[in-house]
């Protein structure tokens, strides 16, 4: 349990050491319209790093997500702009597609045992091809003649004021209310809970988040729709990994996937189910990311694999399998896309940009081994 | 052997959560002897050669080791193997696609401008097998060699380092007899060049061929160092076995009903090659009865368990019923679904996700019956586990306390309730109280005599014959991959099994 609190302690110093040097250096990083931007961008990165935890529950890995969003946006977009396509058909389709595709590689990875590692490497060639292909190198809107429509308006379109309030309002009921039922349900079996005090405070400081983060977009333009997409995703992942007997499969793989076996775990199943939620989890990325840039171009999704590899990595999850949650992913996410945010702010150089990502990725995984030791 | 210690270990204490492997340990190695260990399973012999070897870091352990009359620190292996400590273990550590030459100086290759010299490489490798009375080309890939050999590689590489004190595990556990005889010689060479040995065996005659002193070791305790030449294998067993609980078997027999799993003349083929493994097995499990399965090692005890679980070879000829109807067993899913169970012999490697809690290892085979709507419903859950870990008595902090930092004992029942909630017709138990305290293992027999008592059919495998006989209603010995033998609980002894398991029953009275 030390050892937990020092990990998650020194996770968030670093979190507020990166905020404290970007205001320092330019103080429009706490500006309401940045923390906005700032929102959708992690909103964007963190729903590829929810997708890619379910992949690395079990110990697998997928390099192709990258190239995948930058596939998917560019089908989407390429549908509802040259094919007069109505954009949800186009994104439907999309979606659909990815996720056979990804259940195909699953499949292979399954039960042919092509490991993961080479199978996405594979793919994240294959779909960086497809995607120029489809896309014939050119910029593809997603949207006809500076118009909108539901693709564009992924990362566009912000909760009126009072919407926002009823949101977090209904989102902080539901959440007092499952800690409550939670709390009750460990009473009633005679478990140990925490003080009530400690539990009321945590609720009340998580409260006060959700009302923040409401204020502070309010002050802007409002809630934007990717970060709602966000929690709603982290909601279903969070339930999906907890709470179902298919999540619980996943952490037995990647905890021991021969006592899985002989316990009756669906092995195969399983794996193929987390690369096909990794699909579904890809295309909405590539929408979102495609949207933020407004078009479709070559570089859309590029090196995004990564970015979601590190965000489960700095928010705790093992590449080994078997230990990961999903609020330490988000943690892991805010922490890429404040780095990403202020740099760009900063008018870093892609170069540097490059560098600070690939040595943040580092020092994660070496502070999660030194952190993890004991454990 | 002279008088001088070379390596000494006083009062070392090793606890691994809350049980104690060595309780106040005192062993002492004198240069020129081979000094052989003795013990049950679990005895400790193997944490204490790994407190000797470094594996188990100072500090992780109370007491104090001496090397040369000085307390030794060692941090790491290399520590030891720097004060002279090499260490043969059970589990090889060759590369089977590297030459013998390479293998024997893997991280200290002769070099020449920083190129390696293969030349020397190979004569000295040679000289070193001659040395050690080894007769093997060095340029042979190890993969290529016999097992036998392989240890005597491994063996050569140890003695190239020139080490001042030689351990090792059970050496000729997987040797042949003219092996064994080579090993020994060998052996018996390094004490004539003043280095001590460790000697771990379960063979007495084999220690008593080579052994100086004898230190018996029991359930974490030293029961004396003898000398060799003043004692006999009576002596030594009476000092390892003891006094001991755990020859109460608490069987208590219940009105066996029908017939809950049936083999009929089956024949299965191994994976790999295709051979037959098993030839014409017949046995019978009925309700409210413990079928007992004995054998050697590589008698088919194991296979025969995995395979009914849909885990190893495929099925040339012969029928399986279970509860009277075939049973259809493709993976160990499907045979959970009809109501056959097993747990397995190794429950690290095939039983428990370590880092997890008891309630989702326990709950962990039967989630799809916990389910409410998509969600696994957790308030049935952890009543389940509740009831589980207090019917099995499982000693843990809480249901969230992660299994692998439980005892052998708590992990053993884990794995029993997590087969138990899938309410099983027939559970299949390989080796259910290796490894665990003697406690625990009556806790074990005593889960046995309820699962019987309410109808389930137990078919039990045990390497000890005298758990075999004890808890055991019907005891079937296989012998090299047949059915050597069936008894009734009246009619088996200790040595007609043995004979049954040896292929030597003589098929009169």
């Amino acid at each position: 349990m030390n050892r937990f609190a020092t990990r998650e302690l020194s996770m968030l110093v670093a979190l507020l050491a990166i905020w404290a040097f970007f205001a320092w250096q330019e103080p429009v990083f706490l500006s309401a319209r940045n923390l906005s931007l700032l929102s959708v961008e992690l909103a964007v990165t963190a729903v590829l790093a929810l997708g890619m935890l379910v992949v690395l529950l079990p110990g697998q890995i997928d390099l192709s997500a990258g190239s995948g969003v930058g596939l998917a946006g560019a089908v989407a977009a390429v549908l509802v702009f040259w094919h007069d396509v109505p954009a949800p058909v186009a994104l439907l389709i999309a979606a659909l597609g990815a996720v056979l595709v990804w259940s195909a590689m699953g499949a292979l990875i399954a039960i042919e045992r092509i490991p993961a590692f080479i199978m996405t490497l594979g793919g994240l060639l294959v779909f960086r091809g497809l995607h120029w292909l489809v896309i014939e190198n050119q910029t593809v809107p997603v949207v006809v003649g500076g118009g909108q429509n539901v693709y564009s308006l992924l990362t566009t379109y912000y909760l009126p004021v009072v919407a926002g309030y009823a949101l977090a309002g209904l989102a902080v009921v539901a959440i007092v209310a499952s800690a409550l039922a939670a709390r009750r349900r460990r009473q009633s079996y005679g478990f140990a809970v925490d003080d009530g005090e400690i539990t009321f405070l945590q609720l009340f400081a998580l409260a006060q988040m959700v009302f923040l983060v409401v204020i502070v977009t309010n002050g802007y333009r409002g809630v934007p729709i990717a970060l709602v997409i966000l929690g709603l995703v982290a909601v279903l992942v969070h339930q999906l990994v907890t709470n179902t007997p298919f999540g619980r499969y996943l952490y037995a793989i990647g905890g021991n996937e021969e006592a899985a076996v002989v316990s009756g775990v669906p092995v195969r199943n399983a794996i193929i189910g987390a690369y096909a939620l990794m699909g579904g989890v890809v295309a909405l990325t590539g929408f979102m990311q495609t949207a933020y840039s407004g078009a479709s171009t070559s570089t859309v999704g590029s090196l995004m694999e990564l970015d979601a590899v590190a965000a489960c990595v700095i928010g705790g999850t093992s590449l080994r399998g078997g230990r990961g949650t999903v609020l330490g992913v988000l943690f892991g996410a805010l922490i890429m896309a404040s780095l990403l945010n202020g740099m760009t702010l900063m008018a870093v150089s892609p170069e540097a940009k490059y560098i600070a990502r690939g040595s943040v990725l580092a020092l994660a995984v070496w502070l999660d081994l030194r952190l993890g030791k004991d454990r | 052997m002279s008088e001088r210690i070379v390596l000494e270990a006083r009062d070392v204490v090793k606890r691994f959560g809350a049980v104690t492997a060595l309780g106040g340990v005192s062993f002492d190695l004198r240069a020129g002897e081979v000094h052989a260990l003795c013990g049950e399973n679990g005895a400790g012999k193997s944490t204490l050669i790994k407190l000797l070897a470094g594996v188990h870091p100072h500090g992780s352990y109370e007491g104090e080791i001496q090397v040369d009359g000085k307390t030794a620190e060692f941090h790491s292996t290399r520590d030891a193997e720097r004060a002279g400590i090499a260490i043969i273990h059970q589990e090889l550590a060759l590369f089977p696609d590297m030459t013998v030459g390479e293998n024997l100086f893997l991280g200290t290759f002769p070099q020449r401008f920083g190129r390696i010299d293969w030349d020397r490489v190979y004569a000295q490798s040679a000289a070193t097998l001659a040395d050690c009375g080894i007769q093997l080309d060095p340029a042979v890939r190890v993969g290529d060699l016999g097992l036998g050999q392989q240890q005597l590689v491994e063996i050569a590489r140890a003695v190239g380092r020139k080490p001042q004190v030689l351990v090792l595990d059970e050496p000729t556990a997987a040797l042949a007899r003219h092996e064994t005889d080579t090993l020994l010689d060998l052996v018996r060479r390094l004490r004539s060049r003043n280095v001590a040995c460790v000697f771990i065996s379960h063979k007495l005659d084999e220690v008593f061929a080579i052994a100086d002193r004898i230190t018996v070791l029991r359930d974490g305790c030293a029961q004396g160092t003898l000398t060799a030449a003043e004692t006999d294998a009576s002596e030594i067993i009476r000092r390892m076995v003891g006094r001991r609980i755990e020859d109460h078997y608490p069987r208590r027999q219940s009105t066996p009903g029908r017939t809950l799993l049936a083999l009929r003349g089956v024949d299965v083929k191994a994976p790999g090659d295709g051979a037959l493994a098993l030839h014409g097995i017949e046995l019978e499990a009925r309700a409210g009865e413990v079928l007992g399965i004995g054998g050697l090692m590589g008698a088919g005890r194991t296979e025969l368990l995995l395979h009914l679980m849909g885990l190893w070879g495929t099925r040339a000829r012969g029928a399986v019923e279970l509860n009277g109807r075939p049973l259809l067993a493709r993976n160990p899913r499907e045979a959970l679904a009809q109501g056959l169970a097993l747990v397995t012999e190794d429950r690290k490697r095939f039983g428990l996700v370590a880092q997890q809690g008891v309630t989702f290892n326990v709950s962990l085979s039967s989630l799809r019956s916990l389910r409410r709507g998509f969600f696994v419903d957790r308030d049935r859950e952890a009543g389940h586990a509740k009831s589980i870990v207090e019917e099995l008595r499982i000693k843990a902090q809480g249901l969230e306390q992660p299994v692998g930092t439980l005892s052998g004992g708590n992990q053993q029942k884990v794995v029993l309730g997590k087969m138990l909630l899938t309410q099983p017709k027939v559970l299949l138990l390989d080796e259910p109280t290796r490894g665990i305290d003697v406690g625990a293992k009556l806790e074990v027999y005593e889960l046995i005599n309820r699962l019987t008592a309410a109808g389930q059919a137990i078919v039990l495998v045990s390497s000890e014959l005298g758990e075999l006989l004890g808890m055991s209603d019907r005891i079937v010995m296989l012998c090299a991959g047949r059915i050597g033998g069936t008894f009734d609980r009246s009619e088996a002894t200790q040595e007609r099994l043995l004979a049954a398991a040896m292929g030597r029953l003589e098929r009169a009275a």
